[in-house]
C-alpha cells in the first residue's frame, strides 16, 4: 500500500516539475495562488493549535488570569505553584499510572481480542457468520447509558467494584475496532495463507506469522483508536471507581469542577499532563496510522 | 476449525492472566464494608476540608473513628448516586452530599433510599437551623438529611461603577428602584447593571420567585409558571433587558469575569459567590458592596435563597449508625461550621451567627459586615418547593425566559412552557 502511494506521489512530483518548465508565464499566477493557500493554511493552524496554547497558558499563570481583559496571552511563572496544587488535590503520579496502565492494558488485550474475532469473521467461513457480524455491527447501536446500570450491577455482585478489571472488561470486544480490522483482514491475500497451509503451517502460526506482521497498519489504526477510547472514558470508570486513589485521568480532572469555585491553573496544568501522553501515543504510531486509515479507505 | 477454537481458547487464557495479574495490582479492598470504624462520604471540592477537620474533632472522643472523603465533582455525585440507587443501593458511601434542588428528587424517586434521621433523634436539633432548610429535608414531618450550607442571597455590586455613576446602592429599595439605578450606571459609565445568561440559565428568577415565597411550582406540587409572582419576575427582567442593562454572559465562567472585570456592575447572588469573587478577582479587594435583593413593592421581602447543600445518609449503608453520629456532630459543632466559613461555604447553623466570623467586617467588601446581613436573612426566607421534576421545570423556564427576551409576550411564553411542562410531567 504504501509502496503505491509513493509511486502516486512520484508520479504527481513530476507532473508539477514538467509543468513549471513548460508554462513559465505562468509561474506568477501560481505564486498567488500559492501565498493565498499559505494564509488559509496558517489560519487553520492557529485556529487549530491555539486551544493548545491556551491550555498551556493557563497551566503557568495563576487561575485569575484566565479572566482578564484583555485576555493573558503570555506564559506565566505559576507552572511550579499549579503542578504542586494539583498533585495534592489529587496526586498526579498515581492518576497518571492509573490512567495508563488501564489503558495500556486495555488496548493489548482487547487489540488481541478483536484481532482474533475480526480474523475468524473475514477469513473463515462457517455457519452463521454473517449473523453474528450483523450483531456485532447492531451492538454498536446500542447506547452506553443503557447497559449502564446493568453491568453497574453485574460488577457489584462479582464484588469487582473499584478494580482495574472493573474499568477495563466491559469494552474489551470493542465492536467497532471488530469492523475496521475485518475490513483490512479481507484484503489479505487467502493465497498465501493456502500455500501456508501447504507448507504445514498451523492455523495458529499463519495468523500470528504471517497474517499479523502484514496488518500492522491496521492494528497501529485500531490501537491508537482503543487507547484514545480508554484514556479519554469518564463515565464508565466515574461509576465503577470508589476511591481517589483509582480514578484515572478524567474522573480525577472532573473531580475539580466544584460548585462555585474552580481553579483554572489546576485543571489546565491537569488537561496538559493528559493530552500529553495521548500526543506522544500517536505521534509513535502515526505513519502507520495514515497509512492503515488509507489503506481501509482506498479499499 | 479446530485450530482456531484452540487459538481463541489460548488468547482468552491470555486475557485471564493478564487481568489476574491486574487485580492483585488494584486496590480491591472497595466498599470499606466489614470495617466497623470506618465512614466514607462523597463531596466536592470544598466541602472536602471541613468534612477532614469534623472527622478529626470526631475522633478526640472516637478515637477509632476513621473517614475516608472521596472527592468528585458536582455533577459526578449525582452520576455516581443515581446509579448506585438505580442498582438497588449497591456501592454507595456512608454520607453523601445533596444540593438543595435536587433533595427532594431523590426523596421522591427514590422513598426509602435515606435514613430518617428525625428516628435516631435529629429533631432535637431542628431549631438550630432555619425552618426553609429543615422543610427541604423533610417527607412527611420527618427529616431525611441533615441541613448544612444555604444561598441567602443579596446583590453583589462594585462600589467604583456606583460611585463613578453617583448612584447610592443603599437607595436601592425595589427592583424599580434597581431598574432605575442601572439606566443612570448605564447612562454616566456606559457599563452593564447585570450579567445574565438568558438562553442558559435562570438564577435571577429563581431568585425572584423564592423570594415571593414561589418557586416552579406551588406548595400543592402545581405547575405554576404562569403564577402572578412568574409574571412579576419575568417582568422585571423583561424590562431590564429592554432597557440595555443587561450584558449577556454566556456560562458561569463569562458571568464571573464580567464581575470581576468590572463590565458589569451588580450580581444578584448566592451568598457563596464570594468564594469565586475573592479568588478569581483578587485585585478587585476593597471595591465590592452588598445589599439585600430589591423588593417587588415598598417594604416587600428581601430574603431569598440560591444554592445549598445538604448531606444524607442512604439505608444501604452498614455503618449508618456510626454516619449518624458523626454528621450529628457535624452539623451541630460549632468549631466544624465556622470552619465551612472560611472555604466560602455559608453554614446554616444560626446557633454560630453571633460569633466574630459573621459580625466581622470584611476588608475584601470595603469593610462592610455582609456576614452579618446575610445571617439576618435567613429566618425570612421563605421554603419552597423545588420537587422531583426540578430539573425540566427549570429547563422549560429557560426557554420562556430565552422568548420573552427575544420579544415574545410574557403571558404568551409562560403559558406555552407550562404546557410543555405539564406534558414532560404528567
Amino acid at each position: 500500500m504504501a509502496k503505491n502511494l509513493e509511486v502516486i506521489e512520484q508520479s504527481t512530483n513530476k507532473l508539477t516539475l514538467a509543468e513549471r518548465q513548460q508554462k513559465k508565464p505562468k509561474k506568477k499566477k501560481n505564486k498567488l495562488k500559492a501565498v493565498w493557500m499559505y494564509t488559509l493554511l496558517s489560519i487553520f493552524l492557529v485556529v487549530s493549535i491555539f486551544p493548545f496554547y491556551w491550555m498551556f497558558i493557563g497551566a503557568t499563570n495563576d487561575s485569575s488570569k484566565m479572566f482578564t481583559n484583555p485576555p493573558t496571552l503570555l506564559p506565566g511563572d505559576q507552572f511550579m505553584t499549579n503542578l504542586t496544587n494539583l498533585n495534592e488535590s489529587i496526586g498526579i503520579f498515581r492518576v497518571l499510572f492509573n490512567s495508563l496502565f488501564v489503558s495500556g492494558l486495555y488496548v493489548v488485550i482487547a487489540l488481541a481480542v478483536c484481532a482474533s474475532a475480526a480474523y475468524v469473521l473475514a477469513k473463515y467461513n462457517f455457519k452463521g457468520k454473517k449473523f453474528i457480524f450483523t450483531a456485532f455491527l447492531l451492538s454498536m447501536m446500542i447506547p452506553y447509558q443503557a447497559t449502564l446500570i446493568p453491568l453497574f450491577q453485574m460488577m457489584s455482585d462479582f464484588n469487582l467494584l473499584n478494580t482495574y478489571f472493573a474499568v477495563i472488561a466491559p469494552q474489551l470486544c470493542f465492536p467497532f475496532a471488530i469492523f475496521l480490522l475485518r475490513q483490512n483482514f479481507l484484503a489479505f491475500p487467502t493465497e498465501l495463507m493456502e500455500s501456508a497451509r501447504l507448507d504445514g503451517a498451523s492455523e495458529t502460526r499463519i495468523f500470528i506469522s504471517i497474517v499479523i506482521p502484514s496488518m500492522r497498519p491496521a492494528l497501529a489504526a485500531a490501537s491508537i483508536f482503543l487507547f484514545m477510547t480508554q484514556w479519554n472514558n469518564f463515565m464508565w470508570p466515574l461509576v465503577v471507581l470508589n476511591t481517589n486513589d483509582m480514578y484515572t485521568f478524567p474522573v480525577a480532572l472532573s473531580s475539580l469542577m466544584g460548585l462555585s469555585y474552580i481553579d483554572y491553573g489546576q485543571v489546565m496544568m491537569g488537561v496538559t499532563l493528559a493530552t500529553v501522553p495521548i500526543i506522544a501515543f500517536f505521534l509513535t504510531l502515526q505513519k502507520q496510522f495514515i497509512s492503515g486509515m488509507l489503506g481501509s479507505a482506498l479499499k | 476449525m479446530k485450530k482456531v477454537t484452540g487459538l481463541v481458547s489460548i488468547s482468552m487464557m491470555l486475557v485471564l492472566s493478564l487481568f489476574l495479574a491486574a487485580c492483585g495490582n488494584g486496590g480491591s479492598d472497595s466498599e470499606g464494608s466489614g470495617d466497623s470504624n470506618k465512614v466514607t462520604a462523597w463531596a466536592w471540592n470544598i466541602n472536602v476540608p471541613v468534612l477532614e477537620k469534623a472527622a478529626e474533632k470526631f475522633k478526640e472522643e472516637n478515637p477509632d473513628f476513621e473517614l475516608e472523603v472521596v472527592e468528585m465533582g458536582t455533577d459526578d455525585v449525582y452520576s455516581k448516586l443515581t446509579t448506585g440507587l438505580q442498582a438497588g443501593g449497591k456501592g454507595l458511601p456512608d454520607i453523601v452530599l445533596v444540593e438543595d434542588d435536587r433533595v427532594q428528587g431523590y426523596m421522591s424517586a427514590f422513598p426509602d433510599a435515606f435514613v430518617n434521621v428525625s428516628d435516631k433523634g435529629f429533631d432535637e436539633m431542628k431549631d438550630s437551623f432555619p425552618s426553609y432548610k429543615t422543610e427541604l429535608v423533610s417527607k412527611d414531618g420527618a427529616m431525611y438529611g441533615f441541613p448544612f450550607d444555604g444561598g441567602p442571597t443579596g446583590v453583589f455590586y462594585r462600589t467604583d461603577i456606583f460611585e463613578e455613576a453617583g448612584v447610592n446602592a443603599e437607595d436601592i429599595k425595589t427592583w424599580d428602584d434597581y431598574i432605575e439605578a442601572g439606566k443612570t450606571i448605564n447612562e454616566k459609565t456606559d457599563k452593564a447593571m447585570i450579567g445574565l445568561d438568558l438562553n442558559g440559565d435562570d438564577g435571577l428568577y429563581r431568585m425572584m420567585l423564592n423570594q415571593q415565597g414561589t418557586f416552579y411550582f406551588d406548595d400543592e406540587k402545581n405547575v405554576a409558571l404562569t403564577s402572578e409572582e412568574s409574571k412579576k419576575a419575568m417582568k422585571v427582567q423583561q424590562k431590564l433587558n429592554e432597557e440595555g442593562l443587561v450584558k449577556e454572559t454566556v456560562g458561569w465562567d463569562a458571568w464571573i469575569s464580567a464581575m470581576t472585570s468590572g463590565d458589569v456592575a451588580t450580581a444578584p447572588s448566592g451568598a457563596w459567590l464570594y468564594g469565586s469573587i475573592t479568588q478569581q478577582g483578587k485585585d478587585t479587594s476593597g471595591k465590592w458592596g452588598l445589599i439585600e435583593l430589591p423588593a417587588f413593592e415598598e417594604g416587600g421581602n428581601r430574603a431569598s435563597n440560591l444554592g445549598g447543600s445538604n448531606y444524607m445518609i442512604p439505608s444501604a449503608s452498614d455503618n449508618a449508625d456510626l454516619a449518624y453520629d458523626f454528621m450529628e456532630f457535624f452539623s451541630t459543632n460549632k468549631d466544624v461550621q465556622l470552619s465551612a466559613m472560611e472555604g466560602g461555604l455559608f453554614p446554616s447553623l444560626n446557633t454560630i451567627y453571633d460569633n466574630e466570623a459573621f459580625t466581622k467586617e470584611v476588608e475584601f467588601f470595603n469593610n462592610q459586615p455582609i456576614w452579618s446581613l446575610l445571617a439576618d436573612e435567613m429566618d425570612s426566607i421563605p421554603a419552597v418547593n423545588y420537587t422531583g421534576d426540578y430539573a425540566v421545570a427549570k429547563d422549560e423556564a429557560v426557554k420562556a425566559q430565552s422568548e420573552i427576551a427575544n420579544g415574545k409576550g410574557i403571558e404568551e411564553a409562560l403559558k406555552a412552557s407550562e404546557d410543555r411542562l405539564k406534558n414532560r410531567i404528567q
